[in-house]
């Protein structure tokens, strides 16, 4: 067909076409040569720089800690243990007898005090949500230092040491709230996509086993300053209440000794004005705040000044189980007055706005053990073990030695001096009512809204949509 | 192919100006030199040349058996010498040649009558190439600047709803600066934010991902459309290409449309400038029926009676007294019923000369909005278009540069939602020494948002460079450059005055969340054309190469603790501040593309278009893949049995078949990686995963199929093209959902699913009047499309066992399904389809609800008559949608309601569809409430007519320039039969489309 084209034409076309043609392979040859040369190479990019390799993150100490660290700043900031009003210090002194709810109706908290949750509720999946992203990488971390090459032992042993106690911790919550939870020990998505449910007892002991691996791997001394970084005694702590809530007393005092008779890093604290300072000997664990010179989350999510309550206030009946000369009441609530209405709110964080860090969230502190270890005590028949570890609470909060002489008075007062010890902690009340089967007789009273089956949270409607293994959802919802 | 006599050097400029268009030079005349009749005494002839819709530029103006020619300019006027007997020949490409003698006149206005059966000789853009439109194999949907500039909004977008078959857009918000859904063909991908379609500006792919953070933009329900940067005035057509033929040339790219935008360019003459200006009034088009206070109260006395509490509870201030109850506020009205403010103004300078011609033109939007306050979009655009052609006509060069600054000012959030449940007597806004009220903390008063803002300042530029030289009369290499940059600067603040006071918080507590987003891409796509007459056939073919890259970056930070709230945009006053993203990202992307047009006797034509396509999306070894389309076409009507039929004019059938892609997927995504949270612990910002990866994914396809009839009858007065598809996207790329238990939401990977979406389509276009004074022409459109999923192996283990339904489409909501209330007990049942005795979400959610449209379509009328100008557009949607029930909290608690719920149940055997009130006590209440929003009775028929668009215009009849007065409309008039505020809406919860009415004046000399 070109041939023919030219032939068409005169002789001094073709001339003309022929230097057109040179010029057009020319430009065929460049175009052709710019592609091959760079066919593979061109759509290959680098890493971003804001962005390291999983592998490499773990070779290194510094990145390493960072990855651990993370999920700290997460406990803090999202999920079951923080101290906004989405965690567990809010919404189940909603759900249970602390609080009362102020906030308008368009609040997700709504629907915890009124004990009308739903399995489709959002803010008890983003609590599932935000506990299983902990754990993953938790499990990631422990995943990432097994296989790092050169990461410095002792990092190896610590880091593994602490994520398998984060592990252990957040499923803890997590099984108490759902009952049969899966307990999840992979990062692999495929095998973490359909997991069944697993028993209650099976999940404790699954904790249990972990605090141990982690006892065996944590160092004894704390590896921050301000405690805020968990140690050996931190799971040891933990072992302890898991033992509690097993009815293993035994073996709950034994735990809850271990970290009391640690005198050289834990000394009881008598001043209820600075328990819940930062320099505390009393804490066991803290959170380190989201910035240099800040305070707690909590002390944002509870205080207020002026009343009505914006958000929330505690109960009158919470208020009334203080007896008149329990320094707790004045030191760790304030009274909030317009005239006509006097509102009460927790104020064991008291500062939000101070040039220098004051206060730390704590999660685990020393007079948990020694409540921990009389309740064991007294169920071991140690009656007057028990008694002892009680008064020491009761004598910090002003308080004469309890009165109580039977094991059955003995236990009422521990129950007793955990609410007023431990109010809007993370949901202390609601997980003692419901481990000492008073949950339905006392929230019946206390609430409207209260159901047989509210002792449970449902599991998410979109987790079961998502993974039929998770059924059955529990009853009731 | 049309014979004019025209001179030399004025060819060119006919050339640049008709976009496309194909008028065809004869040779012999061409290469004469510019001819001056000398015999007689030649004078001036002037005039202006219009249509029924106005003024014309570009008619050829000729003497009649000379070469003397001249164009009319950008307002329709021309001057030409010319002698006392001569004979004027207008002619224009679509229009019906018009011959005047002179006898002696000096000034000729010439009305041009459309010649329909032309229309099938422009050309039509389909991105790499052009082609006649008669001859084209693909699907293409196209409008107008004409159509455009008719309408009063700011997005392009918004000027295509209803105009094209087979394009379904609706407005996400009517906040101004928000976005757009564009579905051409229905929904290709399970992925929700897998649809949108390529945007290419002259010649440049315009990124569609959102830039922001989304933190700040909680005003605006869905990401900014991208093309909010490119000012309407400015652009002269719109192309979408819908079809395999059309699409597989962008390969990778396709699966979901190309919408392809053309900016005007300058026209050569005498330096012509243009302005309009133009302001209008905006406002919402009507409101919900809510409860007056008495009403209200009545039922939250009611409600707590029915719950067994009394006294009412100390926290229920709207009703326990502590609030009067006796006022009454409109609160639709108060945050929501203001007046926006529409003001456009545009201004142009045009001109140039044979060689190179020029187009200059400046634009500023501004829209306030009908929220209080004091807030306002800004929109300002500079324009710059350049062309050059050497003289010997080889070398040709195109450069388009397009700047457009953005400036959002808005209240950080959407008043709709508060405005519709906050009680009828909550109190006033203000105190009387002008601070907020809060009522003794007892009103969370909803101007507290006004005290936060959201401003996005957006700077981008596009700038295009084509460069062509002609090899050969049969090849021609071009290449086209292209960059754009955009810089994207937002701001939220959240003041300490934004909360209630009795938190005693002051600036210490205020914050500040500022990000700073860059992007920058260049494009170079070199080609070569080659095209040879083969006997009695052409061939054209071309190859090329695309060559991608785009980098962005990203900063967004979060401080805290200021001194002032006056210093809250002083990161520096700032006692904290903390990065929360540092981020930077890389796209690459290359391709080799061909096409093979061979085109027998302009009866027979066969379209071969091919794509190879590399993108730095995938993972190593996933890079690469082929994507490919064959599209042939038959010009019956031109076979000798039809030849000079008086009935059919025009017909042609067209099939195409071929694969395209989607990597609309982000960077990055096979990448196992960690990176920085942003989250301060003890001084060391941590590191977390990035995301779960897969390295294994790989491209998702689109088959399209495609047949299609168009037919033109009585000189294509009556023109219908029906066009049925039938598209499989396979191999789907989606985040697959994951239960919480993975530690993410989602993971992304390919499924096996296959997805159909099949339709009809049909055009109809119709000149139902044409004479000299009037002039009435239809154009209908509607289109059926059917979206179904037809495969999806383990649909049932898998996690997407609960959403989709094979043979349902993928745009379904599965809910339980409404019973009615319980006579006996008040509350709403549902169906218990597993007779279990217990409604639980997976056996009983089995009411499937399907929102995509059946049908949808619009009619457009054009109708002139002399000077006056009217156009109109009725848009019409079969669908459903969510009702307003979906608005508003438990009826009973403290949340307004519509009058609906006075219909609610009281006693036993009352029949009433509202459910008894209550406060939120009463669980089994609660509970069958929010199953109720889960159930089929929030979602109804939301089928509609809209009145989209009204224009009208009126020419002032000038002599030396042009002046037109003009009014447009939108949104003006709805008929529905729906229940909500605006059937058309998709975003519940937030403002809809405002009803715009503009009235302003366009003029040029």
């Amino acid at each position: 067909m070109m041939k023919k084209y030219n032939n068409n034409n005169s002789n001094q076309h073709n001339t003309k076409n022929k230097s057109k043609r040179l010029l057009f392979i020319l430009f065929c040859l460049i175009i052709v040569l710019i592609s091959f040369w760079s066919c593979d190479d061109f759509v290959e990019v680098d890493l971003p720089n804001s962005q390291l390799t999983s592998n490499g993150v773990f070779e290194e100490k510094s990145t390493a800690d960072a990855a651990m660290i993370n999920i700290y700043s997460k406990i803090r900031e999202v999920g079951l243990l923080t101290g906004t009003s989405s965690g567990l210090s809010l919404v189940l002194g909603n759900y249970a007898d602390e609080l009362d709810f102020y906030g308008n109706s368009q609040n997700g908290a709504v629907a915890f005090y009124n004990n009308s949750l739903l399995a489709s509720n959002p803010d008890v999946n983003g609590l599932w949500n935000a506990s299983y992203n902990q754990i993953y990488e938790a499990n990631a971390v422990i995943q990432g230092v097994e296989n790092a090459v050169n990461l410095p032992s002792s990092s190896r042993t610590q880091l593994k040491g602490e994520a398998l106690f984060v592990r252990a911790l957040i499923h803890f919550y997590l099984v108490n709230l759902f009952n049969d939870i899966p307990y999840i020990t992979t990062t692999n998505y495929q095998e973490n996509s359909n997991v069944s449910r697993q028993s209650f007892n099976e999940v404790l002991s699954l904790i249990k086993s972990d605090l141990q691996e982690a006892i065996q791997l944590l160092p004894s001394e704390y590896i921050s300053a301000n405690r805020l970084r968990p140690n050996k005694f931190t799971a040891h702590a933990l072992l302890a209440r898991v033992n509690l809530y097993l009815g293993q007393w035994l073996e709950a005092s034994n735990q809850a000794s271990i970290v009391i008779d640690n005198t050289s890093l834990y000394v009881y604290e008598q001043d209820l004005d600075k328990i819940f300072l930062k320099e505390s000997t009393a804490t066991i664990w803290q959170l380190a705040p989201g910035f240099v010179g800040g305070n707690t989350l909590e002390s944002n999510t509870f205080n207020f000044t002026i009343g009505p309550p914006p958000l929330s206030a505690l109960t009158t009946s919470f208020m009334a189980s203080f007896t008149p000369n329990d320094l707790r009441k004045t030191h760790w609530t304030r009274a909030i007055t317009d005239g006509t209405t006097t509102w009460y709110h927790p104020f064991k964080y008291k500062f939000s706005d101070t040039a220098s860090s004051v206060e730390h969230s704590i999660i685990f502190r020393l007079p948990e053990m020694h409540l921990i270890r009389a309740e064991a005590r007294a169920y071991l028949g140690n009656l007057s073990g028990a008694k002892e570890d009680v008064n020491i609470i009761r004598n910090t909060a002003g308080l004469a030695n309890t009165t109580a002489i039977s094991g059955e008075q003995v236990l009422a007062a521990i129950l007793i001096e955990r609410q007023l010890e431990f109010f809007t902690e993370f949901g202390h009340r609601f997980f003692d009512l419901k481990r000492t089967d008073n949950i339905q007789s006392v929230l019946s009273l206390e609430k409207p809204g209260w159901d047989t089956h509210d002792v449970l949270f449902p599991i998410p409607e979109i987790e079961i949509s998502l993974n039929s293994n998770l059924l059955p959802q529990n009853p009731g919802y | 192919m049309k014979k004019i006599t025209i001179n030399n050097v004025k060819r060119t400029l006919m050339h640049s100006f008709i976009i496309g268009s194909s008028l065809f030079f004869s040779k012999v005349m061409a290469n004469n030199a510019l001819v001056y009749p000398t015999r007689q005494q030649t004078q001036q002839i002037s005039g202006v040349v219009s249509d029924a819709n106005g003024l014309v530029s570009g008619v050829s103006v000729s003497i009649k058996s000379k070469t003397i020619g001249t164009l009319s300019n950008f307002n329709g006027q021309y001057s030409i010498m010319a002698t006392a007997n001569d004979t004027l020949v207008f002619s224009h490409m679509g229009y019906k040649t018009v011959v005047v003698p002179i006898n002696g006149q000096t000034h000729i206005n010439v009305k041009l009558l459309v010649d329909m059966t032309t229309l099938q000789e422009v050309k039509i853009n389909t991105g790499y190439y052009s082609v006649k439109d008669s001859e084209r194999t693909g699907s293409i949907a196209k409008i107008t600047s004409k159509v455009i500039e008719s309408q009063p909004v700011s997005n392009a977008l918004a000027t295509m709803q209803g105009r094209m078959a087979g394009v379904h857009i609706t407005q996400t918000t009517g906040v101004p600066g928000g976005g757009f859904n564009v579905q051409i063909r229905g929904q290709n991908s399970i992925r929700t934010n897998g649809n949108n379609p390529l945007y290419v500006i002259n010649g440049v792919p315009y990124a569609s991902d959102p830039i922001g953070t989304g933190i700040n933009s909680t005003v605006i329900p869905t990401q900014p459309s991208p093309l909010n940067s490119i000012n309407p005035d400015q652009i002269e057509s719109i192309e979408v290409l819908k079809d395999a033929d059309a699409t597989a040339i962008y390969g990778s790219r396709g699966a979901n449309g190309v919408v392809l935008i053309t900016t005007k360019k300058g026209v050569a003459g005498k330096t012509r400038f243009t302005s309009s200006i133009s302001q209008g009034v905006g406002a919402v088009t009507s409101y919900l029926n809510l409860l007056k206070t008495p009403e209200y109260l009545a039922m939250r006395q009611e409600a707590f009676a029915n719950d067994g509490i009394s006294p009412i509870p100390y926290y229920a201030y709207d009703v326990n007294g502590t609030w009067d109850q006796d006022r009454y506020t409109n609160w639709q009205k108060e945050l929501f019923g203001g007046t926006a403010s529409i003001t456009d103004i545009y201004a142009a300078l045009s001109g140039g000369s044979a060689q190179t011609q020029f187009l200059l033109s400046a634009n500023y939007n501004k829209q306030t909005t009908v929220f209080p306050g004091d807030f306002s979009y800004n929109k300002g655009n500079v324009y710059l278009n350049l062309n050059h052609q050497s003289k010997d006509k080889k070398f040709s060069t195109n450069v388009s540069v397009g700047y457009t600054v953005q400036n959002n000012n808005q209240p950080r959030t959407d008043f709709f939602r508060e405005a519709i449940s906050i009680p009828p007597n909550a109190p006033e806004l203000y105190n009387e020494d002008g601070s907020l009220n809060w009522e003794n903390n007892t009103f969370n008063n909803p101007l507290r948002n006004l005290e936060g803002k959201y401003l996005a300042k957006t700077n981008d530029m596009i700038a295009n460079v084509v460069m062509s030289y002609q090899i050969a009369s049969f090849l021609q290499l071009s290449s086209s450059f292209g960059y754009t940059t955009l810089s994207n600067n937002e701001t939220t603040t959240i003041p300490s005055t934004e909360f209630n006071p009795a938190w005693g918080l002051d600036s210490q507590y205020s914050s500040l969340i500022a990000s700073n987003a860059n992007r920058k891409s260049w494009i170079i796509e070199p080609q070569l054309n080659f095209t040879k007459t083969l006997g009695k056939g052409v061939l054209n073919a071309l190859v090329g190469a695309t060559f991608q890259s785009q980098t962005s970056d990203q900063l967004v930070q979060y401080a805290f603790g200021f001194a002032s709230n006056s210093l809250i945009y002083n990161l520096a006053s700032a006692s904290n501040v903390y990065t929360l993203v540092s981020d930077d990202s890389q796209y690459k992307y290359q391709a080799f593309f061909g096409r093979i047009n061979f085109n027998w006797q302009k009866k027979y034509i066969i379209n071969l278009t091919g794509r190879r396509d590399g993108s730095s999306r995938f993972g190593p070894g996933k890079q690469y893949a082929n994507f490919g389309a064959i599209g042939v076409a038959w010009l019956f009507s031109k076979e000798k049995f039809l030849n000079n039929n008086s009935v059919l004019s025009f017909g042609k059938l067209r099939a195409s078949y071929g694969i395209t892609g989607n990597d609309q997927i982000g960077d990055y995504q096979y990448l196992d990686t960690y990176a920085s949270s942003g989250l301060n612990y003890d001084g060391v910002i941590g590191l977390q995963p990035t995301r779960l990866f897969n390295s294994q994914f790989g491209w998702e396809t689109n088959k399209k199929f495609e047949l299609a009839l168009e037919a033109g009858f009585l000189q294509d007065r009556i023109f219908l093209t029906t066009a049925w598809y039938n598209n499989r996207s396979s191999n789907q790329l989606t985040g697959l959902p994951l239960p919480g238990t993975t530690g993410f939401s989602s993971i992304q990977s390919n499924l096996d699913a296959v997805v159909q979406n099949r339709g009809v389509e049909l055009t109809l276009r119709t000149v139902n009047i044409q004479n000299e004074k009037v002039n009435w022409s239809s154009d209908f459109n509607i289109s059926w499309s059917h979206n179904k999923l037809l495969a999806f192996p383990e649909l049932e283990s898998s996690t997407y066992a609960n959403r989709y339904i094979i043979g349902q489409p993928l745009n379904i909501q599965k809910g339980y399904h409404f019973t009615g209330v319980n006579p006996q007990t008040g509350i709403y049942t549902f169906k218990d389809v597993n007779d279990d005795g217990v409604i639980s979400p997976l056996n009983d959610k089995t009411s499937i609800q399907n929102f995509n449209p059946q049908y949808f379509g619009g009619l457009q009328n054009q109708i002139s008559y002399k000077n006056w100008q009217l156009d109109f557009l009725f848009q019409f949607v079969k669908q459903k949608n969510y009702n307003s029930s979906v608005y508003f909290g438990l009826p009973g608690s403290q949340f307004n309601q519509p009058v609906g719920v006075l219909n609610h149940w009281q006693q036993p055997d009352d029949d009433a569809p509202y459910q008894l009130y209550s406060d939120g006590s009463n669980g089994a209440v609660v509970d069958a409430f929010y199953k109720f929003l889960e159930s089929d009775a929030t979602i109804s028929d939301a089928s509609f007519i809209r009145l989209k668009n009204v224009s009208l215009s009126y020419n002032i009849p000038l002599k030396k320039a042009q002046c037109k007065l003009f009014f447009k409309g939108q949104n003006l008039a709805t008929f529905t039969k729906y229940d909500g505020v605006d059937p058309e809406f998709q975003s519940p919860g937030y403002i809809p489309p405002l009803r715009i009415l503009s009235a302003g004046v366009k003029f040029s000399f």
